[in-house]
């Protein structure tokens, strides 16, 4: 049993994109969707940050934060939505209704809808390697497949500047612990109440 | 802060909310009615009836907004009871059926103690259908205009003051004097109910005015939006409450109450419609994207 987060260093971040080119080849997520911006697991956004003259641009990596209290889970009617052993908060696509409630219950935009035209064009492009094959509500899983077989997330391997420190929060030991232990890294949003186990430095 | 208008949820959610209400209050109040006010078995089970019909309209715009409408079956699968108001709204909708059900057969066969059983405990789930909405939007911890508990009590109120209204349509046209009785006590439930609810969308704007920023943003959008200005509050709510207190002062003007009734049932939709339009999200700076 881990408790997986990750560390999202911003000023690590280069702006790149590439987590977001291998998280949705690795993953097989909407990268056709006309509404370039709509369907990712992970996305990258340019920000302006301060005021006139004291301007720095940023970009800023986000992700399903893996909440420890998600709302998205105590919405979910069908039990669709859950939380695995490693903390790591996932659906059940035979038990998704497709209702989109999670959709609206997630103060952190994690969450899209995977539609049937998607499903078409992720055969388009997969082949018999497709690897979806319902419709459903989709989200970050932490590549949860990849950790099985003892790799990291995708978007984390591929990270050119180190932005994305991925780990376990209860092994000590780990990068990822250690940062959030020393209170370097913060949450977004703590506020809200859903305790998510992604952090920032900004 | 990143403000953002929800738009997962549209038309067809507030067609949901807005029928689902009206079934709900319609069953209930129906009910009550022939409980209590001795209205006869046949207007009991033709408003437990009508109110089921409703309620089952409101549903099919429920199904037809999944992402795969033929998926609709997992919706009995409730695992999700614990915590989830879609799945506590299956179990309560079902009670209605089953309830509604059960009464209507018990009254048509004059089974008196049992008739009464059903009836209260059909009321009791076509009252759960009328609050559980508001519920459903308030467990939405992203969008704070939703997220406070004066939402659930507003739809609850609304919904009994449409069902009211309904009900008032169904009262006018029958001839007898339980009906004449029951008319005007439907009629001061109303006047009530519409006084109710435009204290609490004043606590709930006089909240929002002291609120954060989405919150606000929220207020602004419907306070910029002449359908809830016009239509809801003055054409929904403030007309219908002078015409059917007017109304209720004079002998004979049943028309003028049925007339503020359909303008009570428009502003009731429209409600739930703006209500769901005006959602907006409060992101972390940085995660709208
Ligand atoms: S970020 Fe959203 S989708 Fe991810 S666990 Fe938290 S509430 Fe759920
Ligand atoms: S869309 Fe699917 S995962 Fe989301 S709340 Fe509904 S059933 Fe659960």
């Amino acid at each position: 049993m881990a408790r997986y987060g990750m560390v999202m260093d911003v000023s690590s971040c280069l702006g790149c994109r590439a987590c977001m080119a291998a998280c949705s080849q690795w993953n097989q997520t909407p990268f056709w969707a006309e509404d370039f911006e709509g369907k990712w697991r992970t996305r990258v956004t340019p920000l302006e940050e301060g005021k006139f003259p004291e301007v720095r641009k940023v970009f800023f990596p986000t992700i399903c934060m893996h909440c420890e209290n998600p709302p998205c889970h105590s919405v979910c009617p069908t039990g669709a939505t859950y939380i695995n052993k490693d903390g790591i908060v996932l659906i059940d696509y035979d038990l998704c209704l497709g209702c989109g409630y999670c959709i609206e219950a997630c103060p952190y935009d994690a969450r899209y809808e995977y539609e049937k035209e998607d499903l078409e064009k992720d055969e388009f492009y997969f082949g018999e390697d497709a690897r979806h094959h319902q419709v459903h509500i989709d989200k970050c899983t932490f590549c949860v497949d990849r950790l099985e077989e003892g790799l990291e997330p995708s978007c984390a391997a591929t990270c050119v500047g180190h932005a994305r420190i991925f780990g376990d929060l209860d092994d000590p030991n780990s990068e990822a612990a250690k940062l959030v232990n020393s209170g370097k890294a913060k949450p977004l949003g703590e506020y809200m109440g859903a305790k998510p186990k992604v952090y920032y430095i900004k | 802060m990143d403000l953002v208008q929800q738009h997962t949820w549209g038309w067809f959610i507030a067609i949901y909310l807005f029928f689902g209400g009206l079934g709900g209050a319609t069953m209930a109040l129906g009910i009550l009615g022939e409980l209590r006010f001795k209205m006869g078995k046949w207007f009991g089970i033709g408003t437990a009836m009508l109110g089921l019909a409703i309620l089952s309209f409101g549903l099919i715009w429920l199904v037809l907004d999944l992402i795969d409408p033929f998926r609709f079956l997992l919706a009995f699968w409730v695992k999700g009871i614990g915590h989830s108001w879609i799945a506590r709204g299956m179990v309560i909708i079902n009670g209605a059926y089953i309830f509604g059900v059960l009464y209507a057969l018990a009254a048509f066969y004059g089974w008196e103690t049992f008739k009464k059983w059903m009836g209260y405990l059909a009321m009791f789930c076509g009252f759960g259908v009328t609050t559980y909405t508001g519920l459903l939007l308030n467990a939405n911890v992203g969008i704070p205009f939703w997220h406070t508990p004066a939402l659930p009590v507003l739809f609850t109120v609304s919904a009994f003051s449409t069902g009211c209204a309904l009900l008032m349509w169904v009262l006018a046209a029958l001839k007898s004097h339980e009906a004449d009785h029951y008319f005007h006590f439907i009629e001061g439930f109303d006047i009530f109910l519409i006084s109710l609810e435009l204290l609490v969308i004043f606590a709930y704007f006089d909240f929002a005015r002291l609120g954060n920023a989405a919150v606000m943003k929220s207020a602004q959008l419907l306070l910029h939006n002449p359908m809830f200005t016009i239509g809801f509050l003055v054409m929904g709510l403030i007309m219908p409450l002078i015409l059917e207190a007017y109304a209720s002062t004079k002998e004979h003007s049943k028309g003028l109450a049925v007339f503020a009734s359909l303008l009570v049932l428009v502003g009731g939709f429209l409600l739930r419609y703006l209500i769901v339009w005006a959602g907006v999200f409060q992101y972390p700076h940085g995660l709208a994207g």
